[in-house]
């Protein structure tokens, strides 16, 4: 077969890219073992490797960057013939996104991942420490790994070995197609584009923040290296805390920005759900916080040195498991946002398990020299419950991550015993918040006794610290008692939760005002530990106590227990709903872009029952997005009415099937009965109960469909159909054409279930076809009138803003709309026919009078003398019967199903979390200044 | 014993405590006849059953949707789901479904679906006007 000479690809970008990508894997390679030697080989030596080191950073990231350039320049221009950008971009997709679709793959991920380690690379070199190079030598090897993930090389052994997947690969390269024959076929073919679902503000913030995060996290993971292999076990503790926290809180802040993104946009219901994908974030969020406490103590004191070293260890660790859950396709049917599978499970396990046999080796190796005091510390000092604090904190992250890793579990037994059935946990979210409960309950305890303690020195502090503690005691139970009053605390458990949380909040925000008059450095700790107390109450105010806007008048105890939740509402349009004390109403829906907006309008009723007197009224908009090609909805998402006490959540769960997919759609319509009817005008046709009354020809329209459409030409019937109890009801209907096909409007009456729509026939027996209309010509001045069967015509005027959207404008077209009074009697009606001279051609393009059948053109002007010619026919409406089709039992399609929650103190959530996350920033900036003081003074 | 020592079992013994207690929300996938026999809320994996009518009413109670599912051991009984109908339930490829057997319906409150995934199966499809 002869080679096809492909048209319009740009085959130089996918030879640079693949350049750059396998330069870059190059250059990391070099760079790490430079860096490893810097520190390894003799003194003398060490300047020179330490040089090839940076040399190798700079030319990676030259690189990298390039990578990154280039394969945004494809996405911008759409060269679709490589497989990123046809699988992330599409001519539809606004520019606003286009990073959105950079990230929305893999490989666009992993770039983005790498780019943040070459931004703190930067940063570490440029810093004087003495454990940098070692650092460095961490940062490259995971540099190599994920460069590695694009290479896109397959070794030849056995069967194909995948090593990395090339996001710039040419689709006609990895895709059989028949389109591939066709040299042109770039000009045939469209991008997919990016998932409708991605496509709002958060899938451009939240992704950067949470890579950074994970890049960040490689900062601790190389200094606990770097102290392994130095032997050094005290230096490295000043400087890698300020890395630590500052990483802690950008992934805090990722975690916070995935919540509200769930929250807000998607149709999660709720802020967390204990996906593992959520779950194998918040994992290592919770090792470094342990991390940072055991590093703290061990400043302090010199113990917990060892757990400073495993917790960051850990906390990489934990991020590179993390990232091989979500991107192995590992989880499967267990979440419900994994990224799709690429191929690379073992490279990424090979990543993982030489990281962790990384830190296993050289923990085991220096174990034994850590220093560790021998002398136990006073149960009274501050680091004897910090110490159990990070253990508390140990489990958490374990019991997590033991639940979530079930399938990791499950895969690996079915690997050896393919017979094995996997376990699963029942109850998913139950089942976490029962274990957490107790791990709130501890953290609370122990944060808010620590404050007021003192490292080493403990005993003097201890007769006033009981008598704070006795205080803050009696406090945290009056506070439980007045949470109880707002919201349930059913059990025991739930009370113990907010009393401890109670009680770190005023422990801890006691020793904040403290804080803010003498000694601003210890701010940060306290404002986290306040924080996580406000969120601890948000949780068991939101979490526990949320309800659902529910009909109480549905059929009940179906379930007869924890199911029997009424959870959902039928709003049919513009029919209030009184559920609980609101009165809530489907208004309209308007579709905006690829999303249908729904009015959802909630009046709230005050507290007098007697009286119907509104309180409160509020609008909110929850949509439903289509997919791309618009042939169903692909999504729903909330909408959110936010209050300073409460929120009240919105969304669509459930749509009709005719109105939520274009194939059931169809379906639906094929299956209804229309029966044939023909009335005269002023007739009743009887139909049950019900009777239909034609009202006659419409005009103008009033139809809501046939109105906003442009047909040459269109009859709109009117009718009102009275039901048994005498109750009128309008309606129209519509049948037009344009060009030759046929448009029927249906006129729908959906509590009747009743669908009437007039038959093809009326248009033959309305509208005479051109070919057997019987021209009259009129010839008059302007002015002029003109009888003509009982009408009389006469042309007022011409018009030169000619109605171009009544024929087909041409260049060097001359046009002209005459003004023509038609009267009849009482009526009178305005006819505008168009005359068109195109070269030497006159063309005269006919104006349709509906309610009487005249045809009007326009066909001749004479300027000499001032003469025009008019020619006139009429429809020959021999039957003046209306032939209607009905069909009834029609489902209905103007309801919503709707999803209202109401969360009560959801706010104490989002405070907390964000109070914590600041004062971990705020930590950050102290021990920063910290560090750059000590530095310059030593 | 010294307090790191008593710390150090403390923790053993409330690990293993959590442990054994945590097992209990674990279980395999099930089907219909242990679900019945034994009564317990189990999670059942299968398959929808195509020819089977599907019932959601939202009129009546738009909380009940109501479906006829066969498990793996081939068994079809009716599901009746606390839930919306789910988007795209008709193309499902294997629904997982958590509840307890009664009266030889099997009630649950929550619901799993693998679909085919959209973006996987139009393959090379986007060819503008053919």
């Amino acid at each position: 077969m002869d080679k096809i000479q492909y048209v319009g690809e740009a085959l130089w970008i996918g030879y640079l890219c693949k350049a750059f990508i396998i330069g870059g894997f190059v250059a990391a390679l070099l760079s790490a073992v430079s860096y490893t030697f810097s520190s390894w080989g003799s003194s003398t030596q060490a300047p020179a490797w330490k040089r090839l080191g940076n040399i190798g950073f700079a030319v990676h990231a030259l690189l990298i960057i390039s990578l990154l350039g280039l394969m945004f320049y494809a996405m911008v221009q759409q060269h679709y013939e490589y497989s990123y950008v046809f699988d992330h971009v599409s001519g539809d997709l606004p520019m606003k996104y286009i990073l959105s679709a950079f990230w929305e793959g893999q490989e666009g991920s992993f770039l983005l991942w790498m780019f943040w380690h070459l931004v703190i690379g930067a940063v570490i070199i440029a810093i004087n420490d003495q454990f940098k190079l070692e650092v460095m030598a961490v940062i490259m090897v995971a540099e190599i790994w994920l460069n590695s993930m694009l290479l896109g090389i397959y070794l030849p052994f056995g069967e194909d070995i995948k090593i990395g997947s090339n996001p710039m690969m040419l689709i006609r390269e990895i895709t059989l197609a028949p389109i591939f024959n066709n040299a042109d076929y770039l000009s045939l073919i469209q991008g997919r584009g990016l998932n409708p679902l991605l496509q709002n503000y958060w899938m451009t913030i939240h992704p950067p923040f949470i890579f950074a995060a994970f890049a960040l996290s490689v900062v601790p993971f190389g200094y606990a290296v770097a102290a392994l292999r130095k032997g050094e076990y005290q230096n490295w503790l000043r400087p890698v805390l300020p890395w630590a926290l500052f990483g802690t809180a950008i992934l805090g802040i990722s975690l916070i920005m995935g919540s509200l993104w769930a929250y807000e946009a998607l149709s999660f219901g709720g802020y967390w759900a204990w996906d593992p994908v959520e779950n194998t974030s918040l994992v290592p969020w919770i090792i470094l916080v342990g991390g940072i406490h055991a590093n703290l103590i061990a400043k302090a004191t010199g113990r917990a040195i060892r757990s400073t070293l495993l917790f960051y260890l850990g906390g990489f660790l934990m991020i590179v498991y993390s990232t091989l859950l979500t991107r192995s396709g590992i989880l499967g049917d267990t979440s419900a946002h994994a990224f799709t599978e690429m191929g690379l499970e073992w490279q990424l396990t090979f990543f993982l398990l030489s990281f962790v046999f990384l830190g296993i080796i050289l923990m085991a190796w220096r174990y034994k020299n850590i220093p560790a005091p021998a002398k136990e510390e006073s149960i009274y000092s501050r680091e004897f419950w910090m110490y159990v604090g990070t253990l508390v904190l140990f489990f958490s992250a374990l019991l997590i991550n033991a639940s979530s890793s079930l399938p990791v579990l499950n895969t690996i037994i079915r690997y050896f015993d393919p017979s094995y059935i996997g376990r699963v946990i029942k109850d998913p979210i139950a089942h976490y918040n029962k274990y957490q409960l107790w791990i709130s309950i501890f953290i609370g305890l122990f944060s808010a006794i620590t404050v007021w303690l003192k490292y080493k020195n403990a005993e003097q502090v201890k007769g006033k610290w009981l008598v704070r503690i006795a205080v803050y005691t009696a406090a945290a139970l009056l506070l439980t008692w007045l949470t109880s009053l707002w919201i349930q605390l059913p059990e025991w458990h739930y009370l113990l939760m907010s009393a401890t949380a109670w009680f770190t909040i005023v422990a801890n925000g006691h020793f904040l005002l403290e804080a803010i008059t003498r000694n601003t450095r210890a701010l940060g700790a306290a404002l986290a530990h306040m924080g996580f107390g406000i969120m601890a109450i948000g949780i068991l105010a939101s979490g526990l106590n949320f309800s659902y806007l529910s009909n109480p008048f549905v059929f009940k105890g179906l379930f007869g227990g924890e199911g029997d939740e009424e959870k959902y509402i039928q709003l049919i349009k513009n029919k209030p709903l009184l559920v609980k004390d609101y009165v809530v109403t489907y208004e309209a829906d308007t579709l905006i872009g690829k999303a249908r907006h729904y009015d959802i309008l909630f009046k709230q009723l005050g507290n007098d029952s007697s009286q119907r007197v509104f309180i409160d009224s509020f609008v909110t908009r929850p949509n439903a997005v289509y997919s791309n090609d618009f042939s169903k909805i692909a999504a729903f998402n909330p909408d959110t009415r936010h209050y300073a006490g409460k929120d009240i959540f919105t969304c669509v769960v459930s749509l009709p099937a005719q109105v939520a997919d274009a194939e059931q759609a169809k379906l639906m319509e094929d299956s209804l009965k229309y029966a044939p009817f023909t009335a005269l005008k002023g007739d009743s046709i009887r139909i049950g109960k019900e009777v239909l009354v034609v009202d006659g020809l419409q005009y103008p329209p009033r139809h809501e469909e046939f109105k906003n459409h442009t047909l040459d030409v269109g009859f709109e019937v009117a009718y009102h159909i009275i039901d048994e109890n005498g109750k009128k009801e309008e309606g129209q209907c519509a049948i037009g054409l344009e060009g030759s096909l046929m448009y029927k409007f249906a006129g729908k009456h959906e509590n009747l279930g009743w669908r009437v729509r007039p038959s093809e026939h009326l248009l033959d027996q309305w509208l005479s076809p051109e070919d057997q209309l019987d021209y009259s010509v009129l010839s008059m001045q302007k002015g002029q009138e003109i009888s003509w069967q009982g009408y009389t015509l006469s042309i007022s005027g011409f018009d030169k803003n000619v109605d171009t959207s009544r024929y087909k404008v041409e260049k060097g077209d001359i046009s002209i709309m005459g003004l023509v009074d038609v009267v009849k009697g009482e009526k009178s009606w305005l006819s505008k026919p168009i005359f068109v001279l195109r070269g030497n051609a006159p063309m005269s393009i006919k104006d349709y009078l509906i309610e009487e059948g005249l045809h009007i053109r326009l066909s001749a002007i004479d300027p000499a003398t001032g003469t025009f010619e008019l020619k006139v026919a009429k429809d020959k409406r021999i039957n003046s019967g209306f032939p209607l089709e009905i069909a009834t039992n029609v489902p209905r399609s103007d309801y919503i199903v709707l999803e209202a929650k109401i969360f009560p103190g959801i706010n104490l959530y989002w405070i907390g979390s964000i109070l914590m996350m600041l004062g971990l920033l705020l930590a950050w900036w102290f021990k920063y200044k910290e560090n750059k003081e000590w530095t310059s003074a030593s | 014993m010294n307090k790191t020592t008593l710390l150090a079992l403390i923790m053993i013994v409330a690990a293993g405590v959590i442990f054994m207690n945590a097992s209990k929300d674990v279980s395999t996938y099930s089907n219909f006849r242990e679900a019945d026999s034994t009564g317990d809320r189990v999670k059942v994996v299968g398959v929808l059953s195509k020819g089977k009518p599907m019932e959601y009413l939202p009129e009546k109670n738009p909380n009940i949707f109501k479906f006829y599912m066969t498990d793996n051991k081939g068994e079809e009984k009716q599901v009746v789901l606390a839930k919306a109908k789910p988007q795209d339930f008709e193309r499902s490829e294997q629904i997982v479904v958590t509840g307890t057997m009664k009266d030889n319906q099997f009630y649950a409150d929550e619901i799993l679906m693998k679909c085919p995934s959209k973006y996987k199966e139009e393959e090379i499809t986007l060819r503008k006007g053919s």
